[in-house]
């Protein structure tokens, strides 16, 4: 009996230590790679070190030039036409080149497509890009039109099940819409074209020349051909990956100014500068080298030892770093507001009365809303269009600087309002509800609000419903609510991804906004003054005037991010819009 | 015994189907959808989307889609990250999460072993008050705290240990200590406690009137029956540490699966979630298996079979 026992434990051993073995083993093996490659990365810090000077952006100078940062997420997909997120953004659009691309300050330049030489035709439908080539893909193969024709049919094929594609695409590039819009219950919308991607108005005239054709003008579909999805993909190596593509270094091919040559899941990756880039001598780096890092305070840690380059800070933090020589604040173009709902079941008179929406829209302090909510660094927000967007075509004036300050907080112009309200509307007490999200942040904002406006607008009282995400933009759809607390980030550099928003009956307008001369303006910038730059901009910036001025929305701030850098990392800076950084262009200067 | 086992394994395949049962609707109930631009999309586009994941079909056809694929070990497709297998991502995290789990397992079962005992025979002295105030430290410190803690203090002042990440043996101090801390402090509080009462125990008393040494008395007889209270716990302890520590993961940016399983919930990754659930309930009832068999090995009063044989 007693032996039978131990053999029994014997083999519970066993099972055990193979089950351990089995896990344990591949890693250690990959631990001890991973060990030699650190050593080779500390013996070049050290070269880059002694050896002081460089000579700019050349290639073949002695030190090598290496960007360390982090991620807070794993790169969900590195497929094009397949990316939604920040990180796929980033390393898509530093992997990858389209018809352009974004430098530094959000500028559009010449990628794939010579920039200068593109023709749009009269009337802004037919836009013809003309490709260098030289450019090539990793592999040594030519970069052609036909790369950009397979890769757009790829995205808007039903098949591929990309979101951004349809989504940009549809009602814009001929046929897109046809070729993959569904019925609620995914019957196609135009059986005839359904999935027939070769009807999509984009074409190869001959292997450098590119024509789009759209459906309605677009003087903004810059930002698209610079946009990640819509970098070309080399047909046979696609097809060639099949379900692979994409998913290992080994089943990418790039064309763009860094190749990634190690990706190691939810754990680091590598990028290098791709030898076979067309425009090699202006590549700033010569690697790229970001891991995963979850926690906000590992990653300042890691800041603090020198391990890694930049890093994005919040809350406490901020308070802790703001003297720092390394900290800096940069504005995102993301813009939260109050939408007032016109169409309220039983407050429409209130709502649509335009004192009482003055009152709540000036009733607080907006410095310390972003102050008490947030913590960081955002800037309160005056106007629809954020500030460092977009810059007007001719004299390069920020939009913020031309339209100014159009609805500041004002506390005492509020409380006049809210008087003058009162007597219009006839009332002493009234009950409004406030919709916002149910997490941590959604319940500060909705609490300030109830404060403030309890405080400053007596009468008052703000009912607070604080919902999961997806109730809330049912609530908002349906126009089931008074106030709600939204935002916007920009699809295209163009206030038009603004200023669009509330037209009657916009898709986002939840509020039920209404003007007549505001619908003209922007139907004019849209068709009439396509064309013509400055009078588009006119009638924007008279948009924005007139929608501010009739307490449209009440903008509340626009996003900012505070970062700690070091100094001798230049040309990293936030893109206001598309992927977040440009790493073409930055560059290690020690 | 071979029988034990046999129906103890069917047991277990009812329970597994039982939790993938429960999960999969309990699931289905969470808010939200797997994709990232819901708010963007037009119903058509997320129709598409829906058609193509098989979310439309009605929740029997899902159900009854994903036990077949179970059955056949296919742990479907994750959403977010597209087109990789379940189980291959699940594979590729769980390394450094068992080798974590595993070495703090040793360290803090062996240093609770010790501490627990130095209390149990040194009882109200100065040995045993300072044991007990480290295990109660190390149950009611968070674990953040003191991972936190261990980083700023040898990694960024020290700088004698990497701040994070899992490459070398030296990289997997810190974490180890900030995950050894918990079944130290459980296994000392246990054995303390246990050990103490079987000391007073009448067949320990016997042992002495024999005249047994003092040493095979307490290592033999005693601690032997003490450790049984300590193997019941050794169960869920061992699928909690070998699973990975979420907070731990995370502070130390180590790619292991606790982080996974809670960011593939927040992120509706259906798929996700019922792969690691299934994950961690296979190695959950093995684990209580072989911990039902090892009683039999440590304590000769306990029979599998109930003597029907």
């Amino acid at each position: 009996m007693k032996k039978t026992k131990w053999s029994l434990l014997l083999v519970l051993g066993l099972v055990l230590s193979m089950f351990l073995a089995a896990c344990g083993g591949g890693d250690e093996g990959a631990d001890d790679n991973q060990a030699d490659d650190n050593n080779t990365g500390e013996q070049t810090d050290n070269n880059t070190d002694n050896e002081g000077n460089n000579n700019g952006g050349e290639t073949g100078g002695d030190e090598e030039k290496v960007l360390r940062m982090t991620e807070a997420a794993e790169i969900p997909t590195m497929d094009p036409s397949l990316a939604t997120d920040a990180v796929a953004l980033n390393f898509i659009h530093a992997t990858y080149e389209g018809l352009y691309r974004v430098a530094p300050g959000g500028e559009l330049v010449s990628g794939i497509a010579k920039k200068d030489e593109t023709e749009v035709s009269d009337d802004g439908l037919i836009w013809t890009f003309h490709l260098r080539e030289d450019a090539k893909w990793s592999n040594g193969e030519p970069v052609t039109a036909h790369d950009f024709v397979y890769s757009w049919q790829r995205i808007i094929d039903p098949e591929t099940k990309s979101q951004y594609g349809p989504y940009f695409f549809g009602g814009l590039v001929k046929n897109a819409t046809e070729i993959s819009a569904t019925d609620d219950d995914g019957n196609p919308l135009y059986p005839d074209m359904y999935g027939k991607v070769e009807e999509l108005g984009v074409k190869a005239l001959d292997d450098y020349t590119l024509q789009v054709e759209l459906i309605n003008p677009a003087p903004y579909f810059g930002s698209f051909a610079a946009f990640p999805v819509f970098v070309p993909l080399n047909k046979d190596f696609v097809e060639a990956q099949g379900e692979n593509f994409a998913l290992e270094v080994e089943n990418m091919l790039f064309n763009g100014p860094y190749v990634m040559t190690e990706w190691k899941h939810e754990e680091s990756w590598t990028l290098v500068k791709n030898e076979n880039y067309w425009d090699k001598a202006n590549v700033g780096l010569d690697r790229i080298e970001v891991s995963v890092v979850k926690d906000r305070a590992t990653a300042v840690n890691l800041f603090e030892t020198g391990e890694i380059d930049r890093v994005g800070i919040s809350g406490d933090f901020i308070d802790k770093y703001k003297t720092s020589p390394f900290f800096s604040t940069e504005l995102e173009p993301v813009v939260f507001y109050l939408q007032f709902n016109r169409l309220s079941a039983e407050k429409a008179d209130l709502m649509n009365n335009k004192n009482f929406r003055l009152a709540l829209a000036q009733g607080f302090n907006k410095q310390d809303f972003i102050d008490v909510v947030y913590g960081n660094s955002s800037v309160p927000a005056d106007g629809l269009v954020p500030a460092d967007f977009v810059k007007h075509p001719e004299t390069g004036e920020d939009w913020r600087d031309i339209n100014g300050s159009l609805l500041a907080s004002d506390i005492e112009a509020a409380q006049e309002a809210w008087a003058k309200a009162k007597e219009e509307l006839g009332f002493d007490e009234v009950t409004i509800s406030f919709i916002s999200g149910d997490t941590e942040t959604g319940k500060l904002i909705t609490e300030f609000f109830k404060n403030e406006w309890e405080k400053n607008l007596p009468g008052l009282t703000l009912e607070l419903k604080n919902v999961p995400f997806k109730e809330r933009l049912r609530l908002q759809r349906e126009q089931l609510f008074e106030v709600v607390f939204s935002g916007w980030g920009p699809d295209f550099l163009d206030p038009m991804t603004f200023m669009d928003l509330f037209v009657t009956d916009g898709s986002y307008n939840d509020g039920a906004y209404s003007n007549d001369q505001v619908d003209e303006l922007i139907t004019k910038a849209k068709t009439e003054y396509a064309t013509d730059p400055n009078k588009r901009w006119e009638a924007m910036l008279e948009a924005e005037k007139i929608m501010m001025d009739e307490v449209a929305i009440g903008p509340v701030f626009q996003r900012a991010r505070s970062f700690l850098t070091q100094p001798y990392v230049k040309n990293m800076k936030l893109n206001p819009f598309g992927p977040d950084y440009s790493f073409k262009y930055i560059t290690i200067e020690k | 015994m071979a029988r034990y086992v046999t129906q103890r394994i069917i047991y277990m395949i009812i329970t597994l189907f039982l939790i993938a049962t429960a999960t999969f609707f309990l699931m289905k109930l969470l808010p939200g959808t797997p994709f990232n631009l819901e708010d963007k999309l037009t119903a058509a586009q997320k129709a598409a989307l829906y058609e193509e994941y098989g979310l439309n079909d009605p929740l029997p056809v899902q159900y009854a889609n994903y036990i077949f694929g179970l059955v056949q070990g296919d742990m479907g497709i994750s959403f977010q990250f597209d087109n990789r297998k379940v189980e291959d991502l699940i594979m590729s995290r769980i390394g450094p999460s068992a080798q974590l789990g595993f070495q703090s397992l040793v360290l803090g079962t062996l240093l609770g072993l010790i501490l627990g005992l130095i209390s149990a025979l040194k009882r109200n002295t100065g040995y045993d008050y300072t044991s007990n105030v480290i295990a109660i430290l190390g149950i009611s410190i968070p674990s953040f705290v003191f991972a936190g803690l261990l980083q700023y203090t040898f990694g960024v002042k020290l700088g004698i240990l990497p701040v994070s990440f899992w490459d070398s043996f030296k990289h997997t101090i810190l974490p180890t200590i900030a995950l050894a801390i918990f079944p130290l402090a459980t296994v000392q509080r246990f054995l303390r406690t246990e050990m103490l009462e079987v000391l007073g125990s009448d067949y320990i008393e016997l042992a002495r009137a024999k005249g047994l040494k003092n040493s095979v008395v307490t290592y033999k007889h005693a601690l032997r029956n003490a450790l049984i209270p300590v193997i019941t716990i050794m169960g869920p302890m061992v699928v909690g540490l070998m699973t990975g520590s979420l907070v731990i993961e995370k502070i130390f940016a180590i790619p292991g699966i606790g982080e996974q399983f809670v960011r593939s919930i927040q992120m509706n990754d259906y798929s996700m979630i019922m792969g690691t659930t299934m994950f961690f309930s296979v190695l959950f009832v093995v684990v209580i298996l072989i911990v039902d068999l090892l009683y039999v090995v440590v304590d000769p009063r306990i029979r599998l079979t109930g003597g029907k044989e």
